[in-house]
This record gives C-alpha cells, structure tokens and sequence, in this order.
C-alpha cells in the first residue's frame, strides 16, 4: 500500500539528512525542522484537514511512523556522533602511560618489628598472650628468682650492664616470665618480647643490644611433648609446613631439663648450605621444663603445675630470613636498607 | 675443653669412631665443637740416631751452622744436612728419609744443599705438625725404639674433640668425666684406674704439715710428699699429649700436676717443700692490706674474703687460683709437697673475679670440685711424678677434711618422669642410666632411691635425676604430644604495644619509616642538647664505651643520630620514627621497677616533604606543621582526636626545641608529648645543617586516657550551607584563639569550622595576618533559610571584630 508521497518525502529527507549530520548541533537543528512545532512532519499532521476523511486514519499512523523513524535516527545518529567526538576528544589529548604513578611512598616496617609481629601472630594462633615488663631490671627478676645462683659461673653466660646497686639491664626477657606469673594463677600461656642488653662487644655478629621472644606455658599436664608439638607447629608456621625441630640437651639455670632447639634450615630445607653451616639444622631457639625452684619462687606448686619455656632471638631470625650479614645494620638505620623493607609482604 | 679420643680411650672401652662418639655427647647435652686429626699429612716418619756429625758446611741465612750428619735407623743409613744446634751424636730424633711425608712441606725427597745431596730430615716439632717450636729438632729419649714409627709412638694418630662443658657440668671438665658420659650412653665398660702410690718408708707426716685456718673457705686439705726427684723435661708421649690439648709442657713435675688435672679434673700445686719455711702448709684469709707475688711474676693485692696458701712466714700462692712466685718448683726442686683440695666455689669465683685472674684451676673451682677425690688423685699424680722424676711417694697422704660431707639422696618416682617429659624409659632402662652416670641407685621400693656421687654437685632434686635419665635415653625419644585439655583463655596484649601498632602503621603510609637506635647514648652529646641535669638521667655503671653509657632519656637523640647518618650518606630527607622505652630514676608509682620507663613515639622531619617526581613541586620542604600533622595523625590512629596545643613560652621551652616553635600537645589534663623545630644547637651537636622538626608522644600516657570510643550520630538529612569568613587580625592573634572563641559562642547552627587559607604580605598590611574559615550551617531538623544563617554569621562577624580588633574582609 502506497502511502502519501508528502509523508515519504519528508521521511526520506529528514533520514538523508541525519545521515548526514555532522554534529548534535546539526542533528538538533535536523530534529527541530522535521519534529519540531513548526517543523514539515507536524506541518504536515496538521494538514490533515485537506485530504479525504477516509484517507486520514492511514495517513496519520504513516505520519506518526515517519515521526518514529525519524527520531530513531536521530538517537541512533546521535550515538555514533558522540563516541566519534568523545574519540577525538581522547586522540587529542593522550596521557604517557609509562609515566611513574602519583603513589604515596610508604615509610619502610623495620625488619625487626616485621619479625617481632609474625611472631606474636603465631602464638596468638596458638592461644598465647604478649606480656611486656621493665628493661631496667633488680637482680632478683633478672637471676634470682630464675635460679641463678649468687657467684656461680652460669651468669657468666649473660655479661650484664649494671645502673645501680640493685639495678641491670636486663639479659634476657625471663623475668617478664616471673613477673607474669607473680600476678596471676596458672594456667599460664604468654610470650615475653623486647629489647634485651648483653655487654659484648659491638661487631657483625654480636650486639650489646638485642631483642628477644620468650615462651612460657604452664598448667596442670604440660609437658616436654607438648613443649616440642608447640615448638614444631611454630616452626612449621614460622618457617614453612616442611620444618621441624631437634632437641638437643643443654642447661639453662630456670630449666631442668634444658633442651637447645634447632629448627630444619629454611634455606636449603635440610639438605646443607652456607646458613647452616653445611649441617642441615639451625640453632635458634634455647627451651626446657621450668625449674622446680623458679615455679616455688612465684609460688607455685611444681607437684600441682608443671610448666615450659623458650626464648630466641629476633635478630638471629630476622638475620637469617632475609639473608642480612651484618647485625649492625639494624641498628644504624640506613634508610636505603630500611627502604628495602618498605611495602614487602609479610611473610 | 680439647680433650684425646685416645685418651678417653684409656677409660671407656669403645669402638665408636671419633665422629659418632662426638654426635653421641652432643646428643647428650655435652656439646662438640669440632673434631680435628692431632696431625695430618704426617707419615713414615721413624726414630732415628744420630750416629756422627761429618763436617760443618758453613752458616746459612739464618744463621744457622749447617752439618752434616749420619743418621742411622736399623739396616740403614742416611747422610742428612741438619742446621739444628741440638743435634748431637748418639741423640735419637724424628727423621723423615725420602718417600715420607710431612704437613706442609709434602713428600720428602733426597736434594741437593750446599752441594751436598741430603737423603731426608731431621724434623723439628714445627715440621712435624706439632707445634710452633722451631728452634731445634725433636730429641726423643735413648729407649725409643730405634726405627719406630713416630706416629705410633708419640701417639700422634688420634682426634682432639672439643667440647663445649655447661657451667653446670664441672664433672665433665675431664678426660674421664667425658668417657664417664660415654659409656653411660653407649653401654661400654667404663674403667677407672685406682692408681696405689708405691710408697716409701718414710711418713709424709714427718717431712711437713698443714694447717687450716679457714676450713669454711677450704672445706678439705690434701697434701702428698714426693723425695728425691730430679726435674727435668717430660717424656715425649707426654709433652705431646699436653700439647695436643692446648697445653704448654714445662717440666716433668710441673706437666704431672697438669696432666691429672686434665685426666681427672681435679687441680693440683706442687710446691717446692723445701721452699715453704718449717715445712708447714697454712691456710687462712689474707689480712688487711696484704700483697703477694703469683707465678705470672704480678704482684697482687689481697683481700680478706681470699683464702691463701701460706707458710707461717709468707703467702706462697691464692687458694685454687694461683700458686706464688716464690714456692713454686725450679730445676734444683728434689721435694715436692703436691697439693689437691677442695675450694668454696663462691669465694674462688668472687676472688677470680675481683683480682682479673682466670685460671684453669680457678675454673674448675668456682664450678665446683670433687670434695672426695683429691686422695685418690693425689695417689695417681704422686706415683707419676714419682716415676717421671725418678723419686718415691712419702708414706700417707696428709688430709685436713675436719667435716666430712654425706652424700646427698634423693627419691625418684618414674611416674614424675611421665609427669614432666611426656614419656619415659623403663624402670631398668632409667636405672642402668643413673648406674652408668655414677649414681647408687636402690631399686627395691616403689620409688628409685639414689644417692648422688660426690662429683655432682647440680643434681639437688628429683626433676634433675629426670633431666639425667632423659639426657641419656636421648631427647629425640621425646613424641611431639600437645598437652589435651587445658582451660580457654582469651588472648591479650599490653596496652602500649596494641595502641603502637595503629600508630606505627599510620606513620608508615605517611610515608615515615620505622627506626631502631641505641638505647645507650653519650652524656656530652645530651648535656650539649641541654639535659644539663645530670641527676635524671641513668647511666651504665661499666658500658662499653662513654659515647654509649647512658640510658636514653628521649627518642630525639637517637634520631637525630639517624638523620646525621644518612645525611652523611647522601639522604638528606629523612622522614623516621621509632617506638620504644625512655628511661629516667625510681618514682614511687614504680614499685618494684628499679627505673621509670616510658614508652614513646619520636618521629624527625627533614628535607623534601616527599622525594621528587615529575608531578611534585620542586622545592617543597617539610615544617613544623608536618610534625604536628604527623603527631596528630599518629595519635587519631590512637584514637585520640581531641588535642590541644599547648606552646610552651620562651622561658620553659626545653633547650633542644626551638623557643616560640615548640608546643606541648595536651588531652584533658594528660600531657601527650610535644612538636617542634629542633633547636639549632642540638642540630650542630649532630652536624645537621638543615632545619629538623620533629614530634615526640608517650604511648604510656595514652595507655592511661579512656578508651576511645565511637558513637554513630544521625546523618544530616537537610542540606548545609556553606559561609566563608575572612579576617585580619594583628600578628599576636592565633587561630586557635579565634577558633576557640568561635567555638566558645556555642552555636547550635554552625556544625563545622575550618581553616583553609592563612595569608600574610602587602595586602594585608605589616604586622597582620589573614585567616579565613569555611563555616558550615546546618539543622536536624529543616533546610536553612539564608536569612537565619545571615543572622549567625553576623554575630560570628561581631563577636570576632570585638574580640581580636579583627577586620573582615568581603563579607
């Protein structure tokens, strides 16, 4: 069916038209002239009234379908016009992408304190608390309590800074240990860390300052087979699922029995290498049953609780892990070694 | 301790390898270093003799006379050009002929010197791995075998173990003690040689005498007399041995005295008897103010709390640290009085320590002796020296030992052993251990009854007889059982580090890294930063060194050490911080802390505020305020957003802080620490030419404020408003004071006041500053009408012209 050839030719001007539209401005004007009130389609409606009644209806609903197609065209024309500026808009202004990004740097985590907190996070997966106390120490918390005998050669092992007539740096984190159970009933599980001060002599190896962490477990059926379980699960943890520790006898005066712990070389995984001397194993860790006479001393019953403890070093770790050669470098603050610890993962 | 597997052959009966018997003691708590062969590359060198000297060939460089000599061994001779002075005729020698080897030197060949070809050498002990001892060739005794192999018959194949000995562990300071382990762990027979003196008629008794003073220092006295001994140079086998172990050989007397000490771990002294005036031995404290000469030729000043070995004229030595110059035994020595006693470990430790003087008896002592041992040993070393010197035992052994001690027992139940360990060997296995180690065991009741040897001075208790018996039956039998049941606790941290860690995190994405410094720093560099007060810092009675002998008072040194350090290496900006304790005298709230410790957060600025890129401007240097943003933003990780600043004035400021440039950061009535620019002479006491800011907070001071806590309020639901003031007001005028009195007028409207713009410059006029907040208004309850929000302004308006004189400016 023929429709009104008025109609068709508005139609097929108004398409050719937006076809070749240029712009939106073209395409608005182009939607002003053929949609618009005074535009040729409603021009067109409104001329209605001139032709036969009969013929009205079909020239109507062929009218209002111009009117559609026109302004699909339109938005269809629009559409491509836009993404073809929106295109040049971006061709004329292309960003170097291999300039470096606008980051905030972040301050470097000293690996001491990366240590120290994959540390606590392993035993407070384990169910331990952190427990702090003094760095300026009495004697009594530091050798005392701990079943160092006044004048007997195993203080020898610990080189001590004295302040005062009654008070030292302390050597070790242990008499945080006596402290934590002076102020509370067994059960007891805790790690003891920070700072700790041996008077050695200042070198690649050694450190009149250091840092420790101790463990300390004790209940009603703890014993050397849980004090290894304990020690192989931190390890494994620590170190990598395929760890494993050795115990070796040694003597720790708040410890009987004391036990060296080795821990399986995470470098070569056993098989020998320049960290571990070629043995397979690294000394890390000193551990024992907590002396009968150190659980009397905070008033404990050694009939009634039985207890474990460990201790190492948080600088041998941190040493070890990220293959440093020199303990001095911790101290010194290089901030392009510190840097090196800026942003690593933390395992 | 270095000690011969041969030796220790001598008393346990295995057959381990050097190599398994030391990863055995190892296993068993007695740790070894290293194994080392006593000589390698050494073969095929035998006993020779010196037959004749032909003729002298003139002197070498070294000036040696070299000669020529015939050395003969059974069915051979050999002509060997020999430089060596103690080269005699009819001395027998170490003698390489060709096709031996030697450490060092290799394969020994026939050459040609000073036209002479030699056909081998005669070795010193130096050529031969022995020693550093070059001066002449090794002399071996008219019996040695004559073509014998040197090896062989010095001993020289054979492995020194060094092994590293607990202090709990004096014991096993000893050839003996070690096999003692050794056969404990292996099974193998263990055998002490009861050596008898072979005595003379004559009594001991009769030839001296002993007298304790001071029995509480010197629990027991032994002494045996030796007669009619010549002094002389140990036998080779001898002064090998000794020297294998580190020892140095001195005479045949002398060298006895420290071979059993070695074999059996008690120390002994020979004095010359006929140097001691009336041939009486007296053991008593020194007197006030008393000196005496040592064998090391020093003279020393004594103590009261020293126990001295005296004749009733003169101290002749220091009760088991050291024999005296004048007693000791010289080459005219016939008789000798050998002493072996037992020393109070204490008061050997505290005199060791207090005169400097370590000595391998002194050692042993403070460790703690063998209180039953000095007769037997003194049968053992006497009939050696008897033999050595050519002499005989004097009848009896002179013992002071006025109260005797009992041996110690303790009860072991097996079921502690499970209690404490975990597991446990059998009954018989626990017993044949303690059996072995050397403890009587009675087995007949429930429990073990077990009386300790007088040798184990660390066994007091039960659970050290557990660590015995574990120690043996090997730590490796121990399974990996965690401990079931067990009470559920709550995991907790302190205070201080649980609020560091947000704070150490904050200041690390701003960009600050982390430090650690020494808490130890010099009193010069504090006292030129100002802490003049000498009294409130703590200070190492023995440190290291006095630029690190006192205890920090303050993070500010240490860092400002860190920014030196890297300013000397090429990094000017140093953006740091470090968290750790301060330290400062006793205070009351201390309690049994023998010092204040406050834990603290120090952070130092300096240089580029970040490090140059393409999109920073290039010269944006830090300030004061980015200390204080810093600060602030270290405590907001805290929790903490309700800070004020407090500026010091001029006068209380402290010295290494910038006057009027430093302000006290406060928190109710809690002073939090302080910012500032550091001083310009606390920079020069580091060598900082550029200017430093820098915050320091107490954590500890944090740790005591109320727990921050955050309450949700309602969004706004109508839209704000948004008003800029301007003002200028004199230079006298802080922000904080406008703000405040802003803050002060309470106005329900205004819910929000910042500063975003300070100006001051020609526009504003000399002496005068512009400052200019964004305000914003708004209700809970309905949209404001820009009439009512006029009508707050203006009072803001007003009340700030009234109070600073202010001038508003575009209002």
């Amino acid at each position: 069916m023929a429709g009104d050839p008025r109609v068709q030719e508005v139609l097929d001007r108004a398409l050719a038209d937006v076809a070749g539209a240029r712009s939106t401005s073209d395409l608005e004007q182009i939607r002003v002239r053929v949609l618009g009130r005074a535009g040729r389609l409603t021009a067109l409606l409104r001329s209605l009234g001139g032709i036969p009644a009969a013929e009205r209806p079909k020239v109507g609903e062929q009218a209002n379908r111009a009117k559609a197609a026109v302004e699909a065209a339109i938005t269809a024309r629009l559409e491509a016009l836009k993404a073809e500026e929106r295109r040049q808009t971006l061709a004329a202004d292309r960003p170097d992408l291999t300039l470096p990004g606008r980051r905030p740097l972040p301050g470097a985590v000293h690996p001491l304190t990366r240590v120290t907190e994959e540390i606590i996070e392993v035993f407070a997966a384990l169910g331990f608390s952190v427990a702090e106390g003094p760095e300026v120490e009495s004697d009594y918390y530091n050798f005392a309590a701990l079943n160092f005998p006044a004048d007997h050669p195993a203080r020898d092992m610990q080189d001590t800074f004295h302040v005062g007539p009654d008070a030292l740096l302390r050597t070790h984190t242990s008499p945080v240990q006596i402290r934590a159970m002076k102020a509370q009933r067994p059960p007891v599980r805790i790690i003891c860390l920070g700072k700790v001060y041996r008077r050695d002599i200042l070198d690649a190896t050694h450190s009149p300052m250091f840092h420790q962490v101790e463990g300390l477990a004790v209940d009603r059926h703890i014993t050397m087979a849980d004090l290894k379980a304990t020690l192989q699960r931190f390890a494994q943890a620590m170190f990598g699922p395929k760890s494993a520790v050795r115990f070796r006898p040694s003597f720790f005066p708040f410890t009987e029995p004391s036990a060296e712990v080795d821990v399986r070389c995470f470098k070569c995984g056993g098989d020998g290498c320049r960290f571990c001397k070629e043995s397979g194993w690294l000394e890390i860790l000193g551990s024992g049953m907590v002396h009968p006479n150190v659980l009397r001393n905070v008033g404990y019953d050694p009939e009634e609780v039985t207890g474990w403890a460990f201790g190492m070093g948080i600088d041998r770790i941190a040493l070890l892990k990220y293959e440093i050669d020199d303990i001095r470098l911790f101290f010194d603050n290089d901030l392009r070694f510190l840097q090196q610890f800026a942003g690593l993962p933390g395992r | 301790m270095k000690i011969s597997y041969r030796w220790l052959k001598e008393f346990v009966d295995t057959d381990l390898e050097p190599r398994a018997v030391a990863d055995r003691l190892t296993n068993a708590g007695i740790g070894v270093e290293s194994i080392t062969p006593v000589v390698e590359g050494l073969a095929g060198v035998v006993v020779g003799e010196i037959e004749a000297v032909e003729r002298e060939l003139g002197t070498s460089a070294a000036g040696h006379v070299n000669r020529l000599v015939r050395v003969a061994v059974p069915g051979k001779e050999f002509s060997v050009v020999c430089g060596a002075p103690n080269a005699a005729p009819g001395r027998r020698a170490a003698f390489a002929p060709p096709g031996a080897r030697l450490p060092g030197l290799g394969p020994v060949k026939a050459v040609k010197i000073r036209g002479v070809v030699s056909e081998g050498i005669l070795c010193s002990e130096k050529e031969l791995g022995l020693s550093d001892d070059h001066s002449g060739i090794l002399l071996l005794p008219g019996e040695a075998p004559l073509g014998a192999d040197l090896t062989t018959y010095l001993g020289l194949d054979d492995w020194i173990l060094d092994i590293e000995i607990t202090p709990n562990r004096p014991d096993a300071l000893s050839v003996v003690g070690v096999a003692r382990e050794i056969a404990a762990l292996t099974g193998a027979p263990f055998r002490f040689p009861r050596v008898v003196a072979t005595e003379a008629d004559v009594e001991a008794s009769s030839l001296a005498a002993v007298r304790v003073e001071a029995p509480d220092l010197c629990p027991r006295f032994c002494a045996r007399v030796i007669i009619g001994l010549t002094v002389k140079p140990s036998p080779p086998w001898l002064a090998q041995r000794l020297r294998a172990v580190g020892l140095r050989p001195i005479n045949n007397l002398v060298d006895v005295t420290n071979y059993i000490m070695w074999e059996l771990g008690q120390p002994l002294h020979a004095f010359d008897l006929d140097t001691l005036a009336q041939h009486t031995v007296v053991v008593r404290r020194a007197r006030p103010g008393e000196r005496t000469k040592t064998l090391d030729g020093q003279e020393r000043a004594l103590g009261p709390d020293m126990a001295l070995v005296c004749d009733p004229e003169r101290a002749v030595g220091i009760g088991g640290v050291m024999g005296g110059a004048d007693s000791e035994v010289t080459g005219a020595t016939t008789r000798v009085l050998l002493e072996a006693a037992y020393w109070d470990p204490g008061s050997i430790r505290r005199t060791s320590r207090a005169l400097g003087l370590s000595t391998d008896a002194a050692y042993r002592f403070e460790r703690g002796g063998d209180i039953e041992a000095p007769p037997d040993v003194l049968g053992r070393a006497a009939q050696l020296m008897a033999e050595l010197g050519g002499g005989a035992v004097a009848k009896g052994v002179i013992d002071v030992y006025p109260e005797p001690r009992p041996h110690r027992r303790v009860a072991l139940r097996m079921s502690r052993v499970e209690r404490v360990i975990g597991a446990s060997p059998p009954r018989e296995g626990a017993v044949r251990i303690l059996q072995a180690l050397g403890f009587a065991v009675d087995g007949s009741g429930d429990d073990l009854q077990v009386v300790v040897p007088s040798f184990r001075r660390d066994i007091h208790q039960e659970d050290d007889l557990v660590e015995e018996i574990v120690r043996i039956w090997g730590y490796d039998q121990i399974p990996l059982t965690p401990a079931g049941g067990g009470e559920i606790q709550a995991v907790t941290e302190p205070a201080g580090l649980r609020l560091a860690r947000p704070m150490r995190r904050a200041l690390n994405a701003a960009g600050l890294s982390e430090c650690v410094t020494w808490v130890f720093l010099d009193p010069d560099r504090l006292e030129r930063m100002g802490w003049s007060d000498r009294e409130g810092l703590l200070a190492l009675q023995n440190p290291l060194s006095v630029e690190r002998s006192v205890l920090r008072p303050s993070l500010l040194p240490g860092l400002l050490e860190v920014v030196g350090l890297n300013a000397n290496r090429q990094m000017p900006d140093v953006r740091a911080f470090e968290v750790g304790n301060v330290f400062a005298p006793h205070r009351p709230e201390d309690g049994d802390r023998p010092a204040h410790e406050d834990l603290r957060l120090g952070l130092v600025l300096t240089g580029l505020r970040a490090p140059r890129a393409w999109f920073t401007a290039a010269r944006d240097r830090v300030d004061l305020y980015d200390a204080k943003g810093m600060a602030e933003a270290a405590l907001q990780a805290a929790g903490v957003t309700d800070v004020r600043t407090v500026p010091w004035s001029d006068d209380q400021v402290p010295a290494y802080l910038e006057p009027g440039r430093a302000a006290r950061l406060v928190c109710g009535s809690t002073a939090l620490g302080w910012f500032g620019e550091v001083a310009l002479a606390a920079r020069e006491v580091f060598d900082l030419p550029a200017p430093v800011f820098a915050a320091e907070l107490s954590i500890t001071a944090l740790t005591m404020l109320p727990p921050a806590s955050v309450r949700y309020e309602p969004l706004p639901r109508f839209p704000a408003v948004q008003r800029d003031l301007a003002v200028v007001v004199s230079g006298q005028v802080t922000a904080g004071q406008v703000e405040a009195a802003i803050r002060a007028m309470n106005l329900p409207l205004l819910s929000r006041i910042t500063l975003f713009d300070v100006y001051t410059g020609g526009q504003v006029g000399a002496g005068r500053r512009s400052l200019a907040w964004s305000l914003t208004f708004q209700a809970p309850d309905r949209t404001l009408t820009d009439a009512e929000v006029n009508r707050v302004h203006e009072r803001i308006v007003a009340e700030v012209t009234r109070q600073f004189g202010a001038e508003v400016r575009g209002a």
